[in-house]
């Protein structure tokens, strides 16, 4: 089967037969990673076909940088980035969008979030963790997607976001706090 | 899994001392999965690879760009090595007048030279 040797090829030969234009290469890349594009762009703007928008643009926005991949990171740490970059970017869309054209500003940004979900009763785990997320502030949001989603480390994650190590651990410890509270009133 | 003990769960997997690891997975047993929809990568890779498509005429371009702009960068670089080289080699140093051609110059000469006279 083509499939199955592409699923036994490692990311730097992924890497370098999609670069020479192999479709079924990047397939196969966009195949490995695109549950953990879901997990930080879902965790980050919730249940929407926007995410599906963002998980798409994160694919083609890595097809245009395979040549600025070096292999010196792992191609997931390289992806993240990338996911996490588009998915801040979407979220200050969005504030300056409600800041806007509300008085409200980030309140109402989390209502449109979690209305779809509001409507239905079903309180699965999924819907749980994204009730929670969506009700945090954006930047506490971010590193409990990592951590508690992807199972990154402090370390990991003050790679990924660009962050001093004291700021990630500072802010895990306040979204700590935060998660409490709005558990607490779930 | 209740919803209390999840709930607690989801609080312990912030703990900076817990292996985030482990509690991670054990959230994702629980029931929060996120995925895309079906044909997700289907989707993706349309996008992508349509015939005649503007994202892949796009990468092209940039990636002739850039190997042109290095070979003129090359180039470039060289010239100005062999220039300061020959500076450095008639005037004998890398002062302003040198690179201004006026090292040797007196200032009669010169103004003999912008004048005519």
């Amino acid at each position: 089967m083509i499939g199955e040797s592409y699923r036994q090829k490692s990311e730097n030969d992924l890497v370098r037969a999609s670069l020479d234009g192999d479709k079924q290469a990047f397939g196969e890349i966009v195949t490995r990673y695109q549950n953990m594009v879901a997990r930080t762009v879902k965790g980050m703007l919730g249940d929407s076909v926007y995410s599906e928008d963002i998980g798409q643009e994160v694919f083609i926005k890595l097809y245009h940088s395979l040549s600025d991949f070096r292999g010196e990171a792992k191609l997931s740490t390289y992806i993240q980035k990338i996911a996490v970059n588009l998915t801040l970017n979407e979220i200050k869309r969005r504030k300056r969008f409600f800041t806007t054209f509300s008085q409200k500003g980030n309140n109402e940004m989390h209502e449109f979030e979690v209305a779809d979900h509001d409507s239905e009763e079903r309180k699965d785990a999924s819907e749980l963790v994204n009730k929670a997320l969506m009700r945090m502030d954006p930047k506490f949001r971010i590193i409990v997607a990592m951590r508690m989603l992807q199972g990154y480390s402090t370390k990991e994650t003050a790679e990924i976001l660009d962050l001093p190590l004291g700021t990630v651990l500072s802010r895990l410890s306040r979204a700590q706090e935060q998660l409490k509270n709005i558990l607490g009133k779930l | 899994m209740k919803v209390t003990d999840f709930k607690e769960l989801l609080i312990r997997s912030l703990d900076i001392e817990n292996d985030p690891v482990p509690v991670s997975k054990k959230i994702e047993e629980a029931g929060a999965t996120f995925s895309f929809s079906e044909g997700f990568r289907d989707k993706v890779l349309e996008k992508i690879y349509s015939s005649g498509s503007a994202v892949v005429r796009e990468v092209e371009f940039v990636r002739s760009l850039n190997s042109v702009f290095y070979r003129i960068a090359l180039s470039g670089a060289a010239a100005i090595i062999i220039l300061l080289i020959s500076i450095y080699m008639i005037q004998g140093s890398f002062s302003l007048d040198s690179f201004l051609g006026l090292g040797n110059g007196y200032d009669e000469s010169i103004i003999c030279l912008l004048t005519g006279n």
